[in-house]
């Protein structure tokens, strides 16, 4: 039996960020995670090893745009073993790396799944064999989603992969249809159309990436369009049939429509579910919603006072949620006891060419909300240099209050937009106002300046677009 | 967890007394408020009642002890935290029903290494984080002292910093043990501030082992109760505020994150904070602000100024304590807030009525026929409803916030009625728009409508000024105190027959005592003399009110 103050179940983003602040701030942590190192699905089986491949991506498409510029390159060839070792090594130098941080604060790793006997006791299924129990003062829950599998595609058959599986680079398919136009379904269609696989896209809602603003999808629209073989939008799967030719997909359109494809294989990105099934919670008081995801307060505090639940589980689905929110229950389980999860800002980013990102209010909620906003856009085509990278298919705007001028949302859609969303998440974490942004200087030429330039779009006419006075 | 109970206070200056003898004895379930031993003091016997509900695990004392104020004298296992909050609360307003004294389960954790120095029962409040850099400051008041019971989000020391006097709330509620500043003091984040007996404490630290295994025979694993947040040792302060709900994230509020942090920390409500940086935008200078004006509300309300312990009164004879009624309970607040803020003066006048009176006994039977009764309030009502009219000064309010006056244009009279349940002030409207007949059956019924207690909340509120007629019972004159926000209220006493001299003789006339009282702050000594005056000639010659009321 091992006792320890705080045991964090889940080696996560959410999970190793919490367990490595707890344990700076003088708590005795273990970790339990079957991996050898930390990382969760973030480092081993999502953003990490995706945005390598979309880096690859990347390349691929610009050497074949490159043409335009008076560059000629010969057609790629493809070491998928190379690439694939390439990815896995980015992933490995990560996770060690990770490994090596608990090593240095000599946090106690236990390898192994956790279940709670009680709300003050777990046991773990060690990796090695055996079981292993562990009292402990406080819990954090932070053992993840997966990908959710609807019925028709419940059958075992290696051409249906998930993400993990996608991920795993195993082939380049022929043609590889994916089902679900979100996050994960668009930067891995993109990773596997840019390596030479005839993609196609259904998605049941009316456009891609559902959570976005339309206007920040639309670039990414464009996009795909040219580069994917097929976008079959306000469509259903109705039957899959596994056979020797291939994998028949039955779909039935917004119309009612019904046609048929046969795709080499299928990827299922039709969202993710909370890993909350196997924990023993049915020996606690902690309490589910009806979609399995972990009921929380606004300290992520479960219904047992002791034990805390962060990052999928309680459906916030995005790691830099997670770890902020495992910062949080460290500092408050470190006499912190009054803190509260009260971000405005959450950052969203797409990875994909080009990239979607935005935080704060949208325009859908604040409609939604009925919250009075006026909104200011700048396009990419106005942007300096958008043009020198030959890429003026972006946007940048802002969601401004018209009675105190403060910064409410920002979204931004074109190339590097996940790294330009920053700045919006600070001008709405501290209320600017589109004039504090306005009135900072920007770095010219960069992408940058569209935030700034949006700010100026708000107050009227921005140097570099001319509205024409009404 | 184990809550330690240690001797209360008992007031009187009573610092010990001997155990006479012991109530309780291990593995008795208690509740609050429970007597578990009687003390001798030197005053008397007493009782001394529990302030936590639960089972006890260990009587530290045995019978013919000398116990101290402050002294350890029973170990128990408790309920959640509810009731571990409860008994650090003076307030005997905690029912059974809000006790759970279910025992629960414990985890009982090793005891750490680095916090042995810490008694059992004994958390640290250490001052926390203050934001923006601010590391130390300079101790300008302590506001608690040992033996204080103190609640969580209390001020406990002022603090001024390079940036702004601000006062620290404890994290912690319990009852001080000691206290680790004092004024002048400078002193630094992290630093040791007080030490607090709390009941939320669960350090297992110094128990002995044979306790540990009392606890663990006596609870039931399958209790279902909550188990408690165990508090982490290195960190005492943790042990705190796993009571109270945590509020909800403030969303929207134009703050910057350090600054929505230091709120939390300092315990403000930061949706009740007024920025005052572009767009609104709240800075830490205004939550400091907001958080020192909160305290210094708290600090000079009625309630702040608590009223010195009372003596046992039963040592001096047979008494009987009776709960205060709604009613009595809001008038107890009401006049005490209205005497703490308002400077008042009361000024004597008499007016004659001789005249008024034959005429009001001629004319009685004429309101009696509408329903009415022809009362000495019924015309002042009307009398009072003119004064107003031609002296706007008392027919206002003060707004100090803002430095105005408010005045009104309307004209509603309240009428001090005694009742059985305690006094109530219905409010008469718009008097100058009706004549005395009216008001008299108005009254009547508003009268009859209070007694019977049918009046609304609605029915006692918006009132001019009041009048206070005690002449029924007698009296030659009183101070009556102003029913705030009105600022003046007129007092009748008993009418009498007096000599008066007039035109070289002495005559006997019917002369009917006035007393007003009045906001100093708005009304000046002569305005106040020439509107008792105003109203006694209006009430010698009637003919007044019409000439110029």
């Amino acid at each position: 039996m091992h006792k320890t103050q705080l045991v964090v179940i889940g080696g996560g983003p959410g999970g190793y960020v919490a367990a490595f602040k707890a344990a700076d701030l003088g708590l005795d942590v273990t970790l339990v995670d079957p991996e050898a190192n930390p990382g969760g699905v973030c480092l081993y089986r999502g953003c990490i090893p995706s945005k390598a491949l979309l880096h690859v991506a990347k390349l691929l498409n610009e050497s074949k745009e490159a043409h335009h510029w008076g560059v000629q390159f010969g057609e790629p060839t493809i070491d998928l073993d190379k690439l694939r070792a390439y990815k896995d090594g980015v992933v490995a130098k990560m996770t060690g790396g990770l490994g090596q941080l608990v090593k240095a604060r000599k946090l106690n790793h236990v390898r192994g799944r956790a279940r709670f006997a009680s709300a003050n006791t777990l046991d773990v299924e060690l990796v090695e064999g055996g079981t292993q129990e562990i009292q402990f003062d406080h819990a954090l829950l932070a053992s993840g989603s997966r990908p959710a599998v609807p019925g028709v595609f419940r059958f075992d058959d290696k051409r249906l992969m998930d993400s993990t599986s996608a991920l795993a680079l195993e082939d380049i398919p022929e043609s590889l249809l994916i089902v679900g136009g979100g996050i994960i379904g668009m930067e891995l269609g993109q990773v596997y159309a840019a390596l030479g696989s005839e993609v196609s896209v259904v998605e049941m809602m009316s456009g891609l990436v559902p959570p976005a603003d339309r206007d920040l999808v639309k670039p990414l629209h464009a996009c795909v369009e040219k580069s994917f073989t097929n976008l079959w939008l306000d469509t259903k799967v109705t039957a899959v049939n596994p056979s020797d030719a291939g994998i028949e997909v039955d779909f039935e359109g917004a119309d009612g429509n019904a046609f048929q494809h046969v795709f080499s294989k299928l990827l299922l990105s039709v969202g993710r579910v909370p890993n909350s099934d196997d924990l023993g919670l049915e020996h606690t008081r902690i309490q589910l919603d009806e979609r399995g995801y972990v009921q929380v307060d606004g300290q992520m505090r479960t219904g047992e006072s002791n034990i805390f639940a962060i990052g999928d589980i309680i459906g916030a689905a995005l790691a830099h949620t997670a770890s902020h929110q495992g910062a949080l229950v460290a500092e408050i389980l470190a006499g912190h006891s009054k803190l509260v999860f009260e971000p405005s800002a959450i950052p969203n980013v797409v990875y994909t060419d080009p990239e979607i990102a935005w935080c704060g209010l949208t325009e859908e909620q604040a409609k939604a909300e009925g919250i009075d906003v006026k909104v200011a856009r700048f396009p990419w085509s106005a942007s300096g240099r958008a043009t020198t990278v030959d890429r003026n298919d972006g946007l940048t705007k802002m969601l401004i209050d018209p009675s105190t001028d403060r910064i409410l949302g920002v979204g931004i859609a074109g190339a590097n937009a996940g790294e330009l969303i920053a700045e919006g998440v600070l001008a709405v974490e501290m209320a600017a106002l589109a004039s504090d942004v306005q009135l900072s200087i920007h770095p010219h030429p960069t992408l940058s300046e569209t935030v700034m330039e949006t700010a100026e779009v708000y107050y009227g006419q921005s140097p570099h677009l001319y509205a024409p006075k009404r | 967890m184990p809550i330690e109970f240690k001797m209360p206070d008992l007031g009187e200056n009573i610092e010990n007394g001997d155990v006479v003898s012991l109530l309780v004895s291990v593995g008795d379930r208690i509740e609050e408020d429970q007597p578990v031993l009687e003390l001798e003091t030197d005053k008397a016997v007493i009782e001394v009642p529990s302030s936590a509900g639960g089972t006890v695990t260990a009587v530290h004392v045995k019978e013919g002890d000398n116990a101290a104020v402050g002294q350890l004298l029973l170990t128990l296992e408790a309920g959640d935290a509810q009731s571990a909050e409860a008994s650090a609360d003076p307030q005997p307003d905690s029912t059974p029903a809000q006790q759970t004294a279910e025992t629960q389960i414990e985890s009982v954790s090793e005891a750490p290494p680095a916090s042995a120095a810490q008694p059992a029962g004994s958390v640290d409040f250490n001052m926390p984080d203050l934001g923006e850099n601010v590391e130390n400051g300079d101790v300008v008041g302590v506001l608690v002292s040992v033996g204080d019971t103190i609640d969580e989000d209390q001020p406990i020391i002022e603090l001024e910093t390079d940036k702004a006097v601000i006062e620290v709330p404890s994290s912690v509620a319990g009852t001080v043990e000691a206290v680790h500043v004092k004024e002048g003091d400078n002193a630094a984040v992290g630093q040791r501030l007080l030490t607090v007996a709390t009941a939320a404490s669960a350090t297992a630290a110094e128990e002995p082992a044979g306790e540990k295994q009392v606890q663990a025979t006596s609870t039931p694993p399958a209790a279902p109760v909550a188990p408690q947040a165990e508090s982490l040792p290195s960190s005492p302060a943790s042990a705190l505020a796993q009571t109270s709900q945590p509020p909800a994230p403030a969303k929207g509020v134009p703050a910057a994150p350090s600054v929505r942090r230091l709120a939390r920390e300092i315990g403000v409500d930061i949706t009740q904070v007024e920025g005052h940086g572009p767009g609104g935008r709240i800075s830490s200078d205004d939550v400091k602000a907001h958080s020192k004006q909160l305290h210094q509300t708290r600090a000079t309300s009625p309630a702040a100024a608590a009223a010195a312990p009372l003596p046992d009164f039963s040592q001096w004879g047979e008494i009987e304590r009776e709960s205060m009624s709604k009613v009595r309970q809001i008038t107890a607040e009401r006049l005490s807030q209205a005497w703490s803020t308002i400077p008042m003066v009361t000024q004597f006048d008499k007016a004659d009525v001789s005249d008024l009176e034959v005429w009001r006994k001629e004319h009685g039977k004429r309101a009696e026929a509408a329903g009415g009764k022809l009362t000495p309030t019924a015309i002042l009502i009307k009398v009072l409803g003119a004064a107003l009219k031609v002296f706007p000064q008392f027919n206002a309010s003060i707004d100090m916030a803002s430095n105005e006056v408010i005045y009104k244009k309307y004209c509603h009279i309240g009428i001090a009625v005694d009742t059985p349940h305690g006094l109530m002030v219905p409010v008469v409207r718009d008097v100058d728009q009706k004549n005395i007949i009216e008001l008299s059956v108005e009254l009547s019924e508003m009268a009859q409508k209070t007694r019977d207690r049918k009046i609304t909340p609605a029915d006692m509120q918006g009132g001019s000024m009041t009048i206070s007629n005690v002449g029924v019972m007698g009296g030659t004159a009183f101070t009556p105190i102003v029913n705030p926000p009105e600022v003046a209220i007129l007092g009748v006493a008993r009418s009498s027959v007096e000599a008066v001299y007039i035109d070289g003789q002495f005559q006997p006339r019917t002369m009917m005592p006035l007393s007003l009282s009045y906001d100093h702050r708005l009304i000046d000594g002569a305005d106040g003399a020439r509107f008792l005056r105003w109203i006694c000639d209006a009430l010698n010659n009637p003919f007044v009110v019409l000439l110029e009321g």
